[in-house]
């Protein structure tokens, strides 16, 4: 049986978290982001770059109490490529337990 | 947070970071404590006040709770929306479900002027919906039970003509299903900024 290939821009760790913490949330910002991914801030601003790049992601600069503040939502595209994603993963998973 | 991952590695960060942002509730337990200490302080001042034979026996502070509430609330909402750092989904439910309920509450309250009978016991029977909405959508089960008692208080009010048993059956729906859960939903925000 032939697997389908993982998706390189998400498999790797930063952005896989990145992504899974925007899956389920209308958008987050840099610090929450920041926050729950335990993520150096270059590095974080790097992977999210990254994920724009690819179109996985729509990146928000503004302003907030006179800060910079980056707004990060996923898009239609990083939607159904996370899904393609997990379903990838899962066949792995699946294979590897048969 | 650089390395190549496993697919189990892969699936078990999935689930953490969706469990992490799912419960990245914004703060709500501020609005329980203050609609139910402003409505409780209300319905004891409507009740002291039930032989003044002025405004005050007839919903004044009602009036004022209700004016003060709406205030303080939409300040409060438009500092927590500055300071939020994620946009979650069931956020905007929970603001739905309420923005509903105070469209819905007002209505009646307005058809229920024009017929003059007393709104209490309906809109304590409304009250029920999004508390008990809004437990189930937190999985916050203090809440829940609040919503059932705001039933069971408003079936209370509605069958009972005696004033005392009235006031006591609202004021323990308030205690119960607004101040107390409000309290244990401090904690557990307070708890998962600190974790």
């Amino acid at each position: 049986m032939a697997f389908a290939p993982l998706d390189p821009v998400l498999h790797n760790q930063l952005r896989l978290a990145i992504v899974s913490l925007l899956v389920s949330v209308d958008s987050a910002d840099f610090n929450f982001l920041l926050e729950k991914t335990g993520a150096t801030r270059g590095n974080l601003s790097v992977q999210i770059t990254k994920l724009k790049d690819a179109g996985y992601l729509t990146v928000k600069k503004t302003f907030k109490d006179n800060y910079p503040n980056t707004r990060c939502s996923l898009s239609a595209k990083g939607l159904k490529s996370f899904e393609a994603y997990v379903q990838a993963i899962k066949e792995y998973l699946g294979s590897a337990e048969s | 947070m650089e390395q190549e991952l496993t697919p189990s590695e892969s699936l078990k960060l999935i689930e953490t970071m969706i469990g992490q942002a799912k419960s990245s509730f914004s703060r709500m337990s501020f609005y329980f404590l203050m609609w139910g200490v402003l409505l409780l302080a209300a319905m004891v001042t409507t009740y002291m006040m039930r032989d003044a034979g002025d405004a005050w026996a007839h919903g004044a502070a009602w009036g004022v709770a209700g004016a003060l509430g709406g205030i303080i609330s939409s300040i409060y909402g438009f500092r927590q929306g500055k300071k939020e750092q994620v946009a979650n989904p069931m956020d905007r439910v929970v603001g739905w479900i309420w923005g509903a309920f105070v469209i819905t509450m007002l209505l009646m309250m307005f058809a229920f002027a024009g017929t003059g009978r007393d709104p209490g016991a309906a809109i304590t029977l409304l009250t029920a919906m999004p508390t008990f909405l809004t437990g189930q959508v937190m999985r916050f089960r203090p809440l829940i039970f609040g919503g059932l008692l705001f039933w069971l208080s408003g079936m209370v009010m509605f069958y009972s003509g005696n004033d005392t048993v009235i006031v006591s059956a609202y004021c323990i729906a308030m205690v119960f299903g607004y101040i107390v859960p409000g309290i244990l939903l401090k904690r557990q925000e307070d708890g998962l900024r600190t974790a």
